[in-house]
């Protein structure tokens, strides 16, 4: 099972930005962040691991932060080592580069596991390979570089010190015994090669015993990069460790908040406001007015569950959750110009699977105002019964919407406080704002707190009162609001 | 302007210049880096750096050198016309970058220092340290920034040691300006055996490798808009240079005249394209009327594609051309010979291409090995 959105609802989201801060060193590492392993229900145990791992990371870095740059040094010189570990399996007969490249990952791996407050924090199990480092630098003399050493073979010894003696004589040398010496020179060199070649050799197959800490090395440096990155990224958040629940429990959001916008709204000089929800099985529906956040309160609540099944600390206060089989995020499809589907065509597909999914597992499904194209009675009714059936359902439900859901069983409704009635009046006595200035300061005006409420409450209505402040004809505004009340005394 | 004259100690059999007076005729030993270009194919560059290499060596200057060339060099034989071409010949200390497939034609022992993460049609660049003399195949990068990748990873291993590129003059023009603050001008009977269009030829090139340095508060100016928009490649300022400046990020410069113009609404005093300039870019530039009485800046010399008659309607037009890396062209080396073998009047060459320059301009003759 897995997380289903697609790419416009992955972008609306923010899940590919916000997994892109989290700064991988080595190939391995970056390998497991573009994995996106889900931790499915039965994996509870390995997430729990996972993220003990990272805490105990946070608190190291939080102590001695130096040795999370000496490692990531480290890390950042490891090489996609994959191809060259094949070739030693299968025998190939490698060149220098890749001995170079794996004397070179010997080199990192017993340096990493000499940072031993590190490698146990991150839990994992780094082999110090001695004997093999000693291998690839027979002399001993700790040089970082490589060839094929004078020292695997006597052989090769005479035949470059001959090559030397004759480069001697060649320097000095001129006409018919200068190629003659020429000649001999190629044949010397054709003999090297053949020596290096069987050096290479030998110097494969005696990597092969390695082969099985090699690769436990090489993994053991990817979850430690891994480790290590979502540490830091969770310390750049301030975010916490989630607490994992059982199966039968709700999932509790405190203080949540949605790391992008949250950047964005800083750099105009405004704060996000952070979001609480409580998830049970069933369905909970979030109203609010228009412009009050409804599709960042839902982006967000799906963020921080989303990224805890990933194995990172979400960004909130506090978070326990059970973990779901599948989460789904549906932003309503546009449907497709290029195929020529409709938008309802493409919405009722993913209504249909949503829902079958959440019979056969336990998921979480989230929806920002389903059927926001439909005729709104219709539109109503399928809310209304969408709600009902997950209300019944072992899955969560939530979705945000304008339409009016009766209150029932299994359901919990959510409201968005909307706008600062006492701040209006200010706004209305400021003339000659830019349009964006004036949207910017009506969502200054806004409280964007999710609260609980009873399914009776009134339904938030303010989008006359937002067009009004944005300059809309007077005598437009006038007829809107006089259809509006007569709609309202006829209901 | 002075006639060829050559002191008689230096001068060898045939009327070549002694090898040994290379460095000596370059003024190469402060410098930091050198790229040697030549004008056409079989202009001899590949003899000039084993000159250079060989007496570097000889010299007992205790800087290494650190090698590489702007795509494949130093192969057996000519890759296009299949002559034999001579090799590079190393000695035991001296640095080099090359890719990995040319590893295996190298019989100097190389001693693997780093792997760069560059790649190139013959594999990833590696950097190494000759631990013997041998001979050596050069396939480096043949992108401006990852020669400074190069540059920088060899300057690890010896921060002090001689860069020198080698590479064609068209490879270097692609690759992007400001690889090597000097460079060594290979020009050969190939281009022309007549030595007045040798001559002529030549001193075109070094007019335009020699183009003086841009003003140095403006290149400052946009050293530092290139810092936040590498992207950008037409940067214009105003006659005021303190006032902002327009700039436009394009994917390159070819056909872009009139969007380049678009820039010159203000006046400016100078204007800074990123990429080749060629006759038909200046042809182009040259039929708007704001494009007149400015400073005209490329990244460096090598950039410059344009024909002498190209130059006079540039310079009719008050356009001076500036570098923003100024080169310095340490020598002309002459390949009296053609591809083929045929040989040229040496002295009548050297004399004609002596006239046109006071840079020293040589004939060394081929190295021994």
């Amino acid at each position: 099972m897995t997380i289903y959105l697609n790419d416009a609802e992955a972008k609306l989201v923010g899940l590919d930005e916000i997994i892109a801060q989290c700064h991988c060193r080595c190939p391995q590492g970056n390998h497991l962040k573009a994995y996106r392993h889900f931790y499915d229900p039965t994996e509870k145990g390995e997430l729990q691991e996972e993220l003990d791992a990272i805490a105990a990371l946070i608190a190291l870095l939080n102590t001695t932060p130096g040795v999370a740059i000496d490692a990531q040094r480290l890390l950042s010189q490891l090489r996609e080592l994959r191809g060259t570990l094949h070739g030693v399996e299968s025998e190939r007969l490698l060149d220098e580069t890749e001995f170079f490249e794996l004397k070179k990952a010997i080199a990192i791996f017993n340096q990493l596991a000499d940072l031993k407050a590190l490698i146990a924090a991150a839990k994992v199990r780094l082999v110090v390979l001695d004997e093999a480092e000693r291998l690839l630098d027979p002399a001993g003399t700790g040089a970082q570089g490589f060839h094929i050493y004078t020292a695997y073979s006597a052989k090769l010894g005479q035949i470059r010190k001959n090559k030397r003696e004759l480069e001697f004589k060649l320097e000095s040398s001129s006409g018919t015994t200068r190629q003659e010496l020429l000649k001999k020179r190629n044949f010397i060199n054709a003999e090297e090669d053949e020596e290096e070649e069987r050096v290479r050799r030998e110097l494969g197959i005696s990597l092969l015993h390695w082969m099985p800490e090699l690769r436990t090395n090489l993994e053991a440096c990817g979850w430690l990069d891994f480790r290590l990155a979502r540490a830091e990224l969770a310390l750049k958040w301030q975010a916490q460790k989630p607490e994992l629940l059982s199966a039968d429990e709700p999932a509790e959001i405190t203080d949540a908040w949605h790391p992008l916008v949250k950047a964005a709204l800083q750099k105009s000089g405004a704060d996000f406001t952070p979001h609480s929800i409580r998830l049970e099985k069933g369905a909970a529906i979030i109203t609010g007015a228009n412009m009050g956040g409804k599709s960042v309160a839902l982006q967000t609540c799906f963020l921080t569950l989303a990224l805890t099944q990933l194995a990172y600390f979400p960004p909130c206060q506090v978070l326990k959750t059970p973990l779901y089989d599948f989460l789904s995020f549906a932003a309503g499809e546009s449907g497709d110009f290029n195929l020529g589907l409709s938008s309802f065509g493409m919405e009722a597909i993913r209504l249909r699977d949503d829902f079958h999914r959440s019979q056969l597992k336990r998921g979480l499904v989230v929806m920002d105002e389903p059927c926001r194209g439909t005729n709104p009675s219709e539109a109503t009714a399928i809310i209304q019964a969408l709600c009902q059936a997950y209300a019944l359902s072992q899955s969560s439900l939530l979705m945000a919407t304008h339409y009016k859901v009766a209150p029932g069983q299994g359901l919990r409704f959510y409201r968005i406080k909307g706008i600062r009635q006492a701040g209006l009046e200010g706004l209305r006595s400021v003339s000659g704002l830019k349009d964006t200035e004036l949207i910017r300061q009506i969502q200054q005006l806004m409280d964007f707190h999710l609260e609980e409420v009873d399914g009776s409450h009134p339904h938030p209505s303010a989008a006359i009162q937002i067009a009004a402040l944005l300059g809309m004809d007077i005598e437009l505004i006038q007829a809107m609001q006089k259809l509006w009340q007569e709609e309202k005394w006829q209901k | 302007m002075r006639a060829y004259v050559t002191n008689k100690d230096e001068v060898l059999e045939g009327g070549l210049t002694s090898p040994s007076l290379f460095l000596q005729k370059a003024h190469l030993e402060g410098l930091r880096s050198l790229a040697l270009v030549g004008l056409s194919k079989n202009a001899g560059k590949t003899t000039c750096l084993n000159h250079l290499i060989r007496t570097w060596q000889k010299s007992g200057i205790s800087r290494p050198l650190g090698i590489t060339s702007i795509g494949r060099d130093g192969e057996e034989e000519d890759v296009v016309n299949g002559q034999p071409k001579p090799r590079i010949f190393i000695y035991a200390g001296t640095y080099l970058a090359t890719a990995k497939s040319s590893l295996s034609r190298c019989d100097a022992l190389l001693d693997i220092l780093a792997l760069t993460g560059i790649r190139t049609n013959f594999g990833e660049v590696v950097i190494c340290k000759a631990l013997s003399d041998g001979y050596v195949e050069l396939a480096g990068p043949s992108q401006a920034a990852d020669l400074f990748d190069c540059e920088h990873l060899l300057r690890e291993q010896d921060p002090d040691l001689f860069f020198v590129v080698d590479g064609a003059l068209s490879r270097r023009a692609q690759a992007g300006g400001g690889i090597t603050q000097s460079i060594i001008l290979a020009v050969g009977a190939e281009t022309s055996a007549n030595p007045d269009e040798l001559a002529e030829v030549t001193a075109h090139a070094l007019s335009l490798l020699n183009i003086p340095a841009l003003d140095a508060i403006i290149a400052v100016r946009i050293q530092d808009l290139l810092k936040n928009q590498p992207a950008i490649r037409v940067v214009a300022f105003p006659q005021a240079i303190e006032e902002a400046a327009q700039s436009l990020a394009l994917p390159s410069l070819v056909g872009q005249a009139k969007v380049i113009v678009g820039v010159l609404e203000g006046n400016p005093g100078t204007l800074m394209l990123r990429g080749a300039l060629t006759d038909t870019l200046c042809k182009s530039l040259l039929a708007e009327k704001r494009f007149r009485n400015l400073t005209l800046a490329v990244e460096d010399g090598t950039r410059l594609f344009i024909s002498p008659g190209i130059l006079r309607k540039l310079n009719h037009q008050g356009i001076q051309l500036a570098a923003f890396y100024p080169l310095s062209v340490q020598m002309v080396c002459l390949n009296p010979f053609k591809a083929d073998g045929t040989p040229a009047d040496r002295t009548a060459l050297l004399n004609a291409l002596g006239h046109i320059t006071t840079i020293p301009v040589e004939d060394f003759g081929p190295t021994p090995l």
